[in-house]
């Protein structure tokens, strides 16, 4: 799972441009897959038998989108300006390297030296609207010709293991996700199940929405990354959850207020499997869940997620003992279920 | 080596200000083709001297310096996160989700954290952060964060040099590596030419923490003329007309009191004569470069400044034109040759 994990953690797939992402991930579960297709969105559906066939409809989710930025005009000098694809912490962009399209143009957010900025203006954070890409073009002319409007960025790509069994790269939200899907895939399932590989989570959970309606599914598990604020100087209830205490079950985020069934199921499940867990200590952040939950006649609905911090930076760490366990769980879950 | 290689080769190599000694072997490694003699001194500068084989020659001093700007661990917490300091003037903005590379053996990679938006105001994340609230996370224990980095131990950005569209380099310290590799340039064209006047080099120490080692290399060099080579500020889209210089445009002449008037005029001249691009940097006082000390060096120095463009100084993603460092390479071996005709 962690090889798979870096590999797509490498890949580009900003909200709207997941076509990297879906293409390996098709390539990958293909020879295991009874039936694939790819919906108007982009959204990727793929359904595997297991050894049975199930009461409930099980799905299980994982977006393929990442934060990213979008080209939104050229100024005359040949730089580019931006938004924002997702929620981007404007204070974690500046001075970082950006590679703009499928040509992977490098390119940097530039910021005037340290030398030419005053007390105030040190103070406070450039308003993204200030900002640009520097991509080295020396022209409209010249940048127009390798960047077409609408074209979209992706924040440096490198990924490593580093520290004790900490893993750093962009996109870890939710390309972790993904690989424990992927892993889920390539193994036996306790019964048939349909995986959601969607687009567009970052800008309002809305390929989940219609990946909802057309599966219509009784119970969904949605893996996913989430934020972990276990920073020194950060009070204790303030740290959301902590990098290496476990994967994380929430009973409820922003968005969802999680099934209490599923809750308890799971936790049990951790317990009695000796799978280290934890919730989250504060209602923050939200999940492709709020929008499955609340799809059609309801749907019971649980997320597993993994403990990031950095979360939606081009410098994202998880831990690789919290999210290891994350296709085992979620099997684990499903077996419960098939019980019910 | 080509230019451009030659600048991203000495800019991989980590060397903080006061931690410069792996940039003095590289450079040594370089360098020692084209010159008579190297050496160092207790500062760590490294003073390379290329005779011309008169007695009594006159002197010409190049200087660029090799340290960058970097970070120096001050604390480890209980949590195993590291405090830090800063080794040279680096903005804060630049520091949340920061790679670092601390300069361990083996080296160690560590990324400076953030406080994520979900537990802050909106208003907090307009503010920039602090850098005395900011760690280095290395996923060590303290335990283990205690055993494998002291305290003192420096640290730089993390990051490879990266070319920009058809003329511009990316990198982390191009300042000053460039001029380093510009200095190495020079020596490798003046190999070829008969010399006039000894040609010293001064690839200096510390001068991100105020020009500490240029004070004592340009003291026991005792040139009679210098030419600091240093970075100077290229314009962004955010910076302010008549702050800085176009890159693209050619090597960047000193001009002002840090500035002897009559090398300054030499340098346009031949600039001039040869068609070397360049522009006119006025600089009113204080140039912040090597110059500013260099010039008062013993009984006084005559000393010239060439700068090469760079955006984003300080940072980790310093950018310039490859042709704006050919352009101070051409000027500065025609004033090395010129000067020693005239002896």
């Amino acid at each position: 799972m962690l090889e798979t994990l870096k590999t797509l953690c490498y890949l580009s797939g900003p909200s709207g441009y997941e076509d990297e992402v879906r293409d390996y991930i098709l390539e990958r579960v293909m020879p295991h897959a009874d039936e694939v297709m790819t919906d108007s969105m982009g959204n990727l559906i793929v359904t595997k038998k297991g050894r049975v066939a199930p009461t409930k409809k099980i799905m299980l989710c994982a977006h393929m989108d990442e934060v990213g930025i979008i080209i939104t005009g050229i100024d005359d000098d040949g730089y580019l300006r931006f938004d924002f694809l997702g929620g981007v912490d404007r204070r974690v962009v500046i001075g970082k390297r950006v590679y703009i399209g499928k040509n992977r143009i490098p390119g940097v957010i530039g910021i005037k030296a340290y030398h030419l900025v005053d007390k105030e203006e040190e103070k406070n954070v450039p308003k993204r609207e200030e900002m640009y890409v520097d991509i080295g073009a020396a022209s409209k002319d010249e940048a127009e010709g390798l960047v077409p409007l609408g074209d979209y960025g992706v924040f440096d790509d490198s990924v490593y293991e580093f520290g004790e069994g900490f893993i750093k790269a962009k996109a870890l939200d939710d390309r972790v996700g993904c690989a424990a899907m992927i892993k889920l895939l390539e193994s036996e399932l306790p019964c048939d199940c349909t995986f959601a590989f969607t687009v567009q989570e970052e800008i309002g959970t809305r390929g989940a929405k219609v990946v909802a309606n057309r599966i219509c599914p009784e119970v969904a598990i949605v893996l996913e990354g989430t934020t972990a604020a276990d920073l020194p100087d950060v009070p204790e209830g303030k740290t959301i959850c902590k990098l290496g205490e476990g994967i994380v079950i929430p009973f409820m985020d922003r968005g969802t207020l999680y099934s209490r069934r599923l809750y308890s199921q799971v936790t049990e499940l951790a317990d009695m499997n000796n799978i280290k867990w934890q919730t989250k200590h504060m209602i923050a952040g939200g999940t492709d869940a709020s929008v499955i939950q609340r799809s059609g006649i309801g749907v019971d609905t649980i997320a597993l997620s993994a403990p990031l911090r950095n979360i939606h930076s081009p410098a994202s760490i998880a831990k690789i003992s919290d999210f290891e366990v994350m296709p085992e769980l979620a099997r684990l879950l499903i077996e419960t279920v098939l019980k019910d | 080596m080509q230019l451009k290689d030659l600048i991203f080769d000495l800019c991989a190599v980590p060397a903080p200000s006061g931690f410069e000694e792996r940039a003095y072997a590289r450079v040594s490694e370089l360098l020692a083709p084209y010159v008579d003699e190297i050496g160092t001194d207790a500062m760590g500068n490294l003073i390379a001297v290329k005779r011309c084989g008169k007695p009594n020659a006159k002197k010409l001093l190049l200087d660029a310096h090799m340290d960058q700007i970097g970070m120096i661990v001050t604390e480890i917490h209980k949590s195993g996160f590291l405090r830090f300091a800063n080794l040279g003037g680096i903005d804060p903005r630049m520091l949340p989700a920061r790679e670092v590379k601390l300069l361990t053996e083996p080296p160690i990679r560590g990324i400076i954290d953030t406080m994520p938006p979900h537990a802050l105001s909106s208003e907090d994340m307009d503010k920039s952060i602090d850098a005395k609230k900011l760690f280095i996370d290395a996923g060590l224990s303290a335990e283990r964060a205690k055993e494998l980095i002291p305290l003192g131990t420096a640290a730089v950005f993390a990051g490879e040099g990266e070319c920009f569209g058809e003329h511009q380099i990316c990198s982390m310290a191009l300042d000053d590596r460039s001029c380093v590799a510009i200095i190495i340039k020079i020596m490798e064209a003046l190999s070829s030419h008969s010399l006039g006047l000894d040609v010293y080099c001064l690839i200096s120490t510390q001068e991100e923490l105020g020009m500490r080692g240029a004070v004592t290399g340009a003291y026991a060099i005792a040139p009679d003329y210098a030419v600091a080579l240093d970075v100077t500020h290229a314009a962004t889209p955010d910076s302010k007309k008549g702050e800085t210089m176009d890159m693209g445009k050619g090597a960047a002449i000193g001009v002002g009191p840090n500035m002897n008037r009559a090398l300054s005029g030499l340098l346009l001249d031949i600039a001039k004569e040869k068609s070397i691009p360049c522009q006119v940097e006025v600089m009113s006082g204080n140039t912040g470069t090597n110059g500013w000390v260099i010039q008062v060096s013993r009984e006084g120095v005559e000393t010239a400044i060439v700068s090469l463009p760079v955006k984003y100084m300080h940072s980790p993603v310093e950018t310039a034109d490859i042709r704006d460092a050919e352009a101070i390479i051409k000027l500065v071996a025609e004033l090395a040759l010129k000067l020693g005709e005239e002896e």
